[in-house]
């Protein structure tokens, strides 16, 4: 299977710096608290899609459930805050690594299955997940394990940390965490599980005969990724304060794929894009009196033409509009000059 | 030195190996056969994608296929594909010390100054940090060769090591694989269609047919051998 | 634990979605086979042409029997197109990017489906609903009946087809390999547009009357194919007759536990649980996988 290199190349981090400054100084200020929660939704997408983009850029493997398993970070983290006192960076992590075990126990098993059959089994686990979940519903502050009360009034919102209060700060909050997991899975991915998965991605005989283990190599991608989707649950869960099934449909599972698709799986800038094709542009839409239906028509024209397109897979090439936006903007922050096609 | 015997496998109603027994020596060892004569599937048995139905591999000492099949690697079995398998995305240098690093023999340094030698020892002369996918055949099989020699392998097996490649290349390879027992003290078995190749790098070879030994000595004898010119030829010998 | 006259009802309406889960599943089963493409669009090709048939006879002011064919024909229509359209760039790739594609169109429908009609209650009863008759003390209508007899004679009627007839044995060279059998001079492309349009008919039907049997929502009836999904892979995608038994238990089993209250509310995780299991099952002797270049 060809693998061509990533068009998009942060090459200098200190361009990722200041952009990131820009976002975390500049925007709060500028917007109203709608544009605040939708661009918090942003950040934690991004961290939903970082996660799926590292299992199928980087493997080649596929989830169709990881709406599933941010609903269960979720659940996690909206429990241990009813339930107790703990710090709230300490319920992200604790969310994230539940998530992860809870994952990676699935994963023993499910990574045996190729290509195909392991996207359908993570399809049907995510189903059920998501009618136990109709069932037992989120915990908003009730008795007993599950946490929830039926009584609709009064329930207390899952509460944020004491520095992120407001939506403004929660904003900076949510950036700086999914900042941290982005720079997680970029570390794993330019030292040694990288250079794993890349063997293992291209030709798994290669890589078992290189020595490679290939179940613990996939298992750890697979555990990484839980990990931060669980972390963005957290995320999730004290940015809306309530938490309804609804919130998590699994048309979202797919709608994710779509958008992960289309904003690159090859490299990290393509997570942030797929959380705005999923959070922003529908918002945006919304503000144009546009139907958001559109955006559904959208996103599957979208999957036709990456799949019909790329040369070798899943793990193909960037798709071409969106490799050239992400060219010029990378040449206008001044630091690279564009790069000519890959051979 | 290699054992095998009485080498087995089975699967959908082919046989592709049937009571394999040899003995390959120290040095280079030829392995040949006609198509379908069951020598990648041995490389196959050896790397532990196959299952053998029956039949046991010592190999200087230790029992082979009682070892899981990535732990063979950290032994010292290395191998190379017939369709070359270098990882494109990676550098060269990451592709020799795939193997190195996740045998974890010495510190980061000394691996790094074997990933240099092995370059050096295959004659490749890319910069180490150069992506594997900017590479032309030749570079890429000397990358994977130079995978497999890296750090203190115990046996080699190359399948086809110059497949595609012109003639000076071919001979380069060649030398390079002679080069190989003495520099790193490992058994080389090289599976090649390429009969020149073969009597120039192998001391001794075996011949396989239709998943059985029908012959194994010195390579010229060998090559020379009626039931081995019959199997190629697959007529009666000529009288 | 209800009594036997409490499940009796349960009982039909799980036979009758049994039968349209298994005329799906028997679809997805003959395409996949011929073609490699598991096709995870199909419920929504489905609830579409349900769509269709109901707006020709609620706004057009069709008569019923023509939007149905109308429905049917969508089905075998926009399945054909799409297979045309994706079959020579997907045709060497692995089945998870052919499926993966499959879930654009899934999308597309999705999408087109929502902004079209939007998300107002709707209903469309089909005439053979209202023939309704008693057997014991259970109502039985013909829809339920037409839905399990379907499903049956399809499964059947198509492992016939696949063994009797030269397009069916084509069928199944192609599943074997294609290249080889496109070597033998079998016109594979038109092997694999019949397929498409076959399969893609199953598809219309079902969404017809998964509408009357469940009821015409797009998103649910596009989720439905899951359970199709669910008796396929049970039948590791390969016997029609097992997808029928499968299909048939699925529908069962999520009807009969609805009486039961203790587990009710987890019925619905039905097929999703049976086909994790039948999927876990088949992994159980998985090799690493060779080659991602082949089919």
């Amino acid at each position: 299977m060809r693998v061509t290199r990533p068009r998009i190349r942060v090459r200098h981090p200190a361009t990722a710096v200041v952009l990131l400054l820009v976002v975390l100084l500049a925007m709060p200020q500028a917007l109203s608290t709608y544009w605040i929660d939708v661009l918090t939704a942003v950040a934690i997408y991004s961290v939903v899609a970082l996660g799926l983009g590292l299992l199928m850029g980087r493997v080649g493997l596929v989830s169709l459930g990881q709406i599933a398993v941010l609903a269960l970070g979720a659940w996690v983290a909206a429990r241990l805050d009813f339930a107790t006192s703990i710090p709230f960076p300490l319920v992200l992590l604790i969310a994230g690594t539940i998530t992860m075990v809870l994952g990676t126990l699935v994963g023993l098993p499910a990574l045996r299955l190729s290509g195909l059959y392991l996207a359908l089994i993570t399809l049907m686990l995510a189903g059920a997940i998501t009618v136990v979940l109709t069932t037992t519903n989120f915990p908003n502050g009730g008795p007993g394990f599950l946490g929830h009360t039926e009584s609709s009034f009064g329930n207390p919102a899952v509460r944020r940390p004491g520095i992120a209060g407001s939506d403004a700060a929660y904003f900076r909050y949510t950036v700086i965490v999914a900042a941290l997991m982005f720079t997680l899975v970029f570390w794993h991915v330019h030292s040694r599980p990288g250079r794993a998965w890349a063997a293992i991605r291209q030709s798994e005989p290669a890589a078992l005969a290189a020595g490679v283990n290939i179940t613990t190599y996939k298992l750890w991608a697979w555990a990484l990724a839980s990990f931060v989707t669980g972390v963005a649950g957290g995320l999730l869960a004290g940015s809306v304060g309530k938490l309804y099934t609804y919130q998590f449909p699994t048309r979202d599972s797919i709608i994710l794929l779509a958008v992960v698709l289309m904003g690159g799986i090859y490299n990290l800038w393509g997570a942030v894009v797929a959380g705005a094709l999923m959070k922003l542009l529908p918002a945006l839409l919304d503000n144009w009196g546009l139907p958001p239906d559109l955006l559904i028509i959208l996103f599957g024209a979208g999957v036709l033409q990456v799949l019909l397109t790329a040369p070798g897979g899943l793990a193909g090439q960037v798709p071409k509009d969106l490799a050239r936006l992400g060219q010029r903007l990378a040449t206008l922050s001044g630091r690279r000059a564009p790069e000519g096609e890959a051979p | 030195m290699m054992e095998v015997a009485g080498l087995t496998v089975r699967f959908g109603g082919v046989t592709p190996l049937d009571g394999m027994t040899v003995t390959f020596d120290s040095g280079t060892c030829g392995l040949i056969g006609p198509n379908g004569a069951g020598k990648t599937t041995f490389f196959n048995v050896l790397s532990g994608f196959v299952r053998p139905l029956r039949g046991n591999v010592r190999a200087l000492g230790d029992d082979l296929l009682a070892m899981p099949h990535y732990k063979r690697a950290r032994w010292g079995l290395r191998r190379t594909f017939q369709t070359e398998q270098a990882i494109e995305e990676l550098s060269v240098a990451d592709n020799v010390a795939l193997a190195h690093e996740h045998s974890r023999q010495g510190s980061r340094a000394s691996r790094r100054a074997d990933v240099r030698s092995a370059l050096a020892f295959v004659g490749l002369e890319v910069a180490p940090h150069a992506k594997v996918e900017t590479l032309g055949a030749r570079d890429r099989r000397l990358v994977e060769i130079a995978r497999a020699v890296v750090g203190r392998p115990r046996v080699v097996l190359l399948d086809e090591p110059a497949a595609g490649l012109p003639d000076e290349e071919t001979e380069h390879v060649g030398r390079v694989i002679r080069g190989i027992p003495e520099h790193t003290g490992a058994l080389v078995v090289l599976v090649d269609h390429d009969m020149s190749l073969v009597s120039a790098c192998c001391d001794t070879t075996a011949v396989l047919d239709f998943g059985k030994l029908i012959a194994a000595g010195p390579t010229a004898e060998v090559l020379r051998d009626e039931n081995v010119v019959r199997a190629y030829l697959g007529t009666e010998p000529v009288s | 634990m209800p009594s036997w006259q409490d499940f009796q009802p349960f009982i039909v309406t799980g036979l009758a979605l049994g039968g349209v889960y298994s005329l799906s599943g028997v679809g997805m089963v003959v395409l996949y086979r011929t073609t490699g493409v598991l096709n995870l669009a199909f419920g929504a090709v489905g609830a579409m042409g349900a769509f269709i048939a109901w707006s020709l006879i609620n706004t057009l002011g069709w008569p019923a029997a023509l939007a149905y064919l109308a429905c049917v024909g969508f089905g075998a229509a926009i399945s054909l197109l799409y297979g045309m359209l994706t079959g020579p760039s997907l045709a060497g790739r692995d089945p998870l990017v052919k499926a993966a594609a499959t879930i654009g169109l899934a999308l597309m429908l999705l999408g087109a489906m929502s902004w079209i009609w939007s998300d107002k209650a709707r209903s469309m009863v089909l005439p053979t609903t209202n023939w309704q008759y008693s057997v014991g003390e259970v109502q039985i209508n013909w829809t339920q009946i037409i839905a399990l007899a379907l499903g049956v004679f399809v499964t059947l009627a198509t492992a016939a087809f696949l063994r009797r007839t030269g397009l069916g044995t084509a069928m199944r060279a192609l599943a074997n390999d294609r290249e080889i059998t496109a070597a033998l001079g079998v016109p594979v492309r038109r092997v694999e547009a019949t397929t498409w349009l076959v399969s893609g008919a199953l598809a219309g039907g079902a969404g017809l009357l998964l509408s009357n049997l469940v009821g015409l929502d797009a998103a649910t009836l596009t989720f439905l194919v899951i359970s199709s999904l669910a008796a396929a892979l049970i039948a590791r995608l390969r016997s029609l007759v097992v997808t029928l038994l499968a299909g048939v238990v699925i529908g069962l089993v999520n009807a009969m536990a609805t009486p039961i209250f203790s587990i009710s509310s987890y019925r619905d995780m039905t097929p999703f649980v049976l086909a994790a299991v039948a999927l876990l099952f088949l992994a159980r002797h998985q090799q690493i996988s060779f080659a991602r270049r082949s089919r």
